[in-house]
């Protein structure tokens, strides 16, 4: 591990204006648990690294008429144990609750959770040069892969594994990016941007550029949510398939339907091919069935990791109907 | 042409506890062993006050509050932190070393090369430094130049096996390591109205101790000190005076507090020589520690074993043929036997195994509780379970029905004791065994439940010639001198209880002294042999000191000793208690501290003693997602006499959670092409969490085994650990009716297992 020099920023335009300026390589650290587990494992070696958490006024959780707004340092732990959240958006609250470990739901911030680098053990192996660090090849596509992804590999295959994502995306979620030329609002859906379009990210942060805040929109009329998250064991672990559904109901059939997947591609995963089977049905076995199966059909498993495709349909299927459940 | 030794180096030292098929052993029973002193009187029931119940840990309160140190704990002044360059290629021949540029990084005070010819696993030690800081020494690692020249290299077992495969060893990557028969299996099989064969394969399980390996070595002119994070401080002091060419009196070892060992910390370390050699080099003491890396890729591992499971039975369930054919792999190692199980649980005459060590370029594997043993209980009973369910039969019922008196099957050799069918009974009640599926697989939906066993069988024995010292010192305390160590399951507390027991005194007020290889010998803490060993030399030692303080007694009283009890801090007289003298001021009359020599007494052979056990386990698996959920676990062991009830809880619930954990969760996985672990760290490489571990209910037969030692007490270790990753598998078939047959049973593997069954109904 480098020395670093650990930054107490006095204020945002400070932290922007530092990231987007000089050579120096700076990052940003919420809550620290992925980013310190990056240093030193010796993927990165930072210059600085500035402490987000020291700014005030980054960590809260608001509601009113237009929905719900949360600060990028708000822990994923306060969030989780939100009343409003509870109440007006069971799913994210489900999403919130499954993370980790209690202990890194307390350090962990939303912010964090959205920025995370993804899972891949060719990619978190330091001295593995894979296409999402510079390299040539992805080493998971013809070596051990049983985590890795099951829709939109190719150029890496790696997944992402934030649980609030999906769940995010599925309520519409919006992220407002800050930097020195100022504020811009992104739809979560759009924050995120597959290999194909740069391999060596996730997200389209600019350089100089941060979450700030995440906003969510006020539920509809008939909106119904859940996240069902399978890990092999039965804490600490990130999902081998997550899924987020919301329905919006009306007169007793789907009006409209949103999912979104975690852990099953290099970025959250929509899910249109089973949005689209489920508009217009009534919510029963067979039709969250169908339209999980429908989704599967892209999927495109390698050799050891098929076995994720039975495990979606399952959980898709679950969520749907844990969804519509009151 | 280079040689290398055909077999790791490493293996030697474990062997003898890899290998628990006798009742005794040659290596851990010294040789110049004085003639053992006889048995002493067995108590009668009810006669004890803390032996066989509840005592708290003697440290428990250090442990929780911090304030145990352990070897990561240690620094002493000017003490340099030494680090290991390790090959990051799994086969190759080093050209050079050139340690110049890290020599010359201010701040490294001592650099060594460990190795100058063919690499043959990733993570093989190649260089060390030590320098003032942590951060130091890694940054002259980087600077340590090696040229090496790579070979093919080969990682997993299968591949190993195929013609053309690069040669791991010279001798070839298959070698025959084990073959033991009896009867005629043929005629066993022509005998049958039944023969099924099946595959059970079991996963390199890695130790993952929470405390990483690590020595602290510092030298005083020509003496040397080593803090190890070991379980055997002994042999750690014979093998680094063999390794050091100095005599062995020169060495110390300590090990005062351990976070964890499973059987990887049971010799000599690579890492603690080269810890003593910088500190030599450098003058200073020196401290390595392993990383999580290290520990999970250079230390060891259960070997796997792809066992070929053949049984024959007649239709009322006498098995009358059992054959084996058994692929173990420990990397570079040979692995571990599985024969013993199989060819001593159960009462079958015509038996066969033939075992063959299969090399592949990965670190050496290491004893891991119950070595062999524990892979062979999942093909064993496995079967049995399988076999069962062909016939129709009650599994227990089947056991039962090939109940072994007798060891070995075949020896005629009759068990001293053997409470295995009273654990049947004990835990078949606890579990609710009527509950389970009559036929597996019965269930219906998405979530199946079942109830599966498995039985247990290992050695336990302990080693004759351990000794102990019991001191009594004129201000009228009490201290045990014992060259044991504790590795985390209580020592300190058993040997407390019963030094306590014997002179009349609380646990709490006995000094316990262990983990210094100065002190009397005792073996290492491995093969569920502490307890067995250390117990009876500390009771011997107590009963001599306890003749001593009634014969002082005797006088002060005017009455005979054999009228004396000692109990409650006095001596007293048996017919009035009033009459009675404090221990204290009885030992005023002790002129200077009295040791009291004991020693462990040897077993008669006329007899065979292992321990035994069976653990029932319920399951539920969901159907859709292939996730097993453990419910419930009744472990029942024979063990002989309990000392410290607490303790023998405890080791029960971790041997059932670490086998519930290799049952759906451990496996250290390798990349072919890399030859390096893909999983080297406790994220990806799973150990169960809180969340995971089910009720588990400790039960012990009331059995003790007075042919056996003073005590007539077992080791549990083991036994523990054995069944419970089978009784789990045996769950999950009982749940599905389609035997998963490789653990961990992950996800993929249940649904693979699951669509076996749809192909196959």
């Amino acid at each position: 591990m480098k020395p670093f020099q650990f930054g107490t920023p006095k204020s945002l335009a400070q932290v922007t204006a530092s990231l987007a300026g000089a050579d120096a390589d700076v990052r940003v650290m919420g809550g620290g648990t992925d980013l310190l587990a990056e240093i030193k494992e010796g993927l990165i070696e930072p210059d600085v690294v500035v402490n987000l958490k020291a700014l005030p006024g980054l960590a809260y959780v608001r509601r009113d008429a237009d929905g719900l707004a949360v600060g990028a340092c708000t822990t994923v732990a306060d969030l989780a144990e939100e009343a409003s959240v509870a109440k007006d958006y069971r799913l994210l609250q489900q999403a919130a609750s499954v993370i980790a470990s209690p202990q890194l739901r307390n350090m962990g911030t939303v912010g964090g959770n959205l920025c995370q680098r993804p899972r891949c053990w060719y990619y978190r192996d330091a001295a593995t040069v894979c296409s999402k660090k510079g390299g040539s090849q992805c080493f998971a596509e013809k070596g051990r892969n049983k985590y890795h992804a099951v829709f939109g590999g190719g150029l890496c295959w790696s997944v992402y594994p934030s649980d609030l994502a999906p769940a995010l995306i599925a309520l519409e979620a919006k992220v407002v990016l800050v930097s020195p030329q100022g504020e811009r609002t992104v739809p979560l859906a759009d924050f995120y941007a597959p290999p194909i379009v740069n391999v060596r990210r996730e997200n389209v942060l600019a350089r100089g550029e941060l979450v700030k805040e995440i906003r969510v929109p006020a539920p509809k009329p008939g909106d119904r949510g859940a996240y069902i998250k399978f890990m092999e064991r039965g804490a600490w672990d990130f999902a081998v398939v997550s899924a987020a559904a919301r329905l919006t109901l009306s007169g007793g059939s789907i009006a409209e339907a949103r999912i979104v997947c975690g852990g099953v591609a290099p970025v959250p995963w929509r899910l249109k091919a089973a949005e689209d089977a489920l508009r217009g049905r009534t919510v029963t076995e067979s039709a969250a069935a169908q339209a999980a199966a429908r989704a599967a059909a892209d999927a495109r498993p390698l050799a050891e990791n098929g076995y994720k495709v039975d495990i979606f349909k399952a959980v898709v299927a679950r969520a749907v109907l844990a969804a519509a459940k009151p | 042409m280079k040689t290398h030794p055909p077999i790791d180096d490493a293996f030697a030292e474990y062997e003898e506890l890899s290998r628990p098929q006798g009742a005794q052993s040659a290596t851990t029973r010294p040789a110049e062993s004085a003639t053992p002193p006889a048995p002493a009187p067995q108590p009668k029931p009810g006669e004890f006050k803390h032996i066989g119940k509840v005592t708290p840990r003697v440290d428990g309160r250090m442990v929780v509050t911090g304030a145990a140190r352990y070897t990561h704990d240690l620094a002493f002044d000017n003490m340099l932190f030494g680090r290991i360059l390790r090959s990051p290629h799994a086969c190759a021949d080093i050209v050079a070393i050139d340690l110049s540029a890290a020599q010359a990084l201010p701040g490294v005070k001592a650099a060594l090369k460990l190795k100058e010819d063919r690499i043959r696993w990733a993570g093989e030690p190649i260089a060390a430094v030590a320098a003032v800081s942590e951060r130091r020494a890694e940054e002259a690692l980087a600077l340590i130049k090696v040229e090496y020249k790579p070979l093919p290299h080969v990682t997993a077992p299968d591949k190993a096996m195929e013609t053309g495969a690069p040669l791991v060893q010279d001798q070839g990557n298959v070698i025959k390591s084990n073959e033991a028969a009896r009867g005629d299996v043929e005629k066993g099989f022509k005998e049958a109205d039944l023969v099924l064969e099946r595959t059970y394969k079991t996963s390199w399980e890695v130790h993952q101790p929470t405390e990483t390996h690590g020595s602290v070595a510092r030298w005083d002119g020509d003496d040397l000190t080593v803090w190890d994070s070991t379980q055997a401080v002994q042999s750690v002091r014979d093998g680094l005076a063999r390794a050091l060419a100095i005599p062995a009196g020169r060495i110390k070892i300590l090990k005062h507090y351990m976070g964890g060992g499973f059987g990887s910390k049971l010799g000599l370390g690579d890492y603690t020589v080269t810890a003593a050699k910088l500190a030599k080099e450098a003058g200073r003491p020196v401290k390595i520690v392993l990383t999580r890396r290290e520990n999970s890729t250079c230390v060891g591992y259960r070997p796997t074993a792809w066992m070929t499971v053949k049984a024959g039975a007649k239709k009322d369930g006498t098995l009358t043929a059992l054959s084996v054919k058994s692929y173990n792999c420990g990397g570079v190692g040979r692995g571990d036997r599985v024969a013993a199980p199989y060819s001593d649980m159960y009462a079958c005459p015509h038996f066969k195994i033939e075992e063959y060590a299969v090399f592949v370029n990965a670190c050496a594997s290491r004893a891991t509780r119950a070595p062999g043993h524990t892979q062979a209980t999942l093909g064993l009973e496995g079967m049995m379970e399988e076999l069962a369910a062909a016939l129709g039969m009650d599994p227990l019922a089947f056991r039962m029905k090939n109940f072994a008196a007798k060891d070995k099957g075949g020896t005629g050799i009759p068990y001293s004791t053997k409470g295995l069918e009273q654990c049947y009974k004990l835990g078949a009640e606890k579990i609710g065994w009527e509950r389970r599926n009559k036929k597996p697989g019965a269930g219906s939906g998405k979530i199946r439940t079942g109830i599966g066993m498995a039985s247990q069988i290992w050695p336990g024995t302990g080693a004759p010639g351990t000794l102990a010292d019991v001191k009594l010192y004129p201000d009228g305390t009490v201290e045990v001198d014992c060259g044991t160590q504790d590795i985390g399951t209580g020592t300190r507390t058993h040997i407390a209880v019963v030094a306590a027991e014997t002179l009349g005194l609380e646990p709490k007020d006995v000094v316990v002294h262990l983990g210094n290889s100065d002190l009397p010998w005792a073996p290492s803490s491995g093969g569920s042999m502490t307890t067995p060993s250390v117990a009876p030399a500390v009771r011997d030692a107590a009963l001599k000191a306890a003749e001593y303080l009634k014969n002082l007694a005797s006088k002060k009283l005017g009455l005979p000793p054999e009228e004396i009890v000692l109990e409650k801090h006095k001596a007293a007289s048996k017919a009035d208690p009033t009459k009675a003298v404090e221990l204290k001021e009885l030992a005023r009359g002790i002129p200077r501290p009295l040791p009291f020599h004991g020693e462990r007494s040897d077993y008669p052979s006329t007899f065979a003693f292992q321990t035994f056990g069976v653990q029932f386990a319920e399951v539920e698996v969901d159907t859709e997602t292939g996730k097993v959920k453990v419910k419930r676990v009744v472990a029942v062991h024979d063990v002989g006499r309990v000392i410290n009830l607490q303790t023998a809880e405890s080791q029960v619930v971790g041997g059932v959670t670490q086998g519930m954990s290799a049952a759906l969760f451990e496996e250290k996985l390798m990349d072919p092409d890399t030859g390096t672990m893909v999983n080297p760290n406790l994220h990806d490489y799973k150990i169960a969490t809180a969340m995971d571990i089910p009720e588990i209910v400790p039960l012990f037969a009331d059995v003790v085994d007075e042919r056996l030692n003073n005590l007539g007490t077992k080791g549990l270790g083991e036994p523990a650990r054995i069944p419970a990753s089978a009784c789990i598998a045996n769950a999950v078939y009982n749940a599905l009716g389609t035997h998963v047959r490789e653990i961990p049973m992950t996800p993929a593997r249940v649904l693979a297992a699951l669509k076996r069954k749809e192909a196959r109904p």
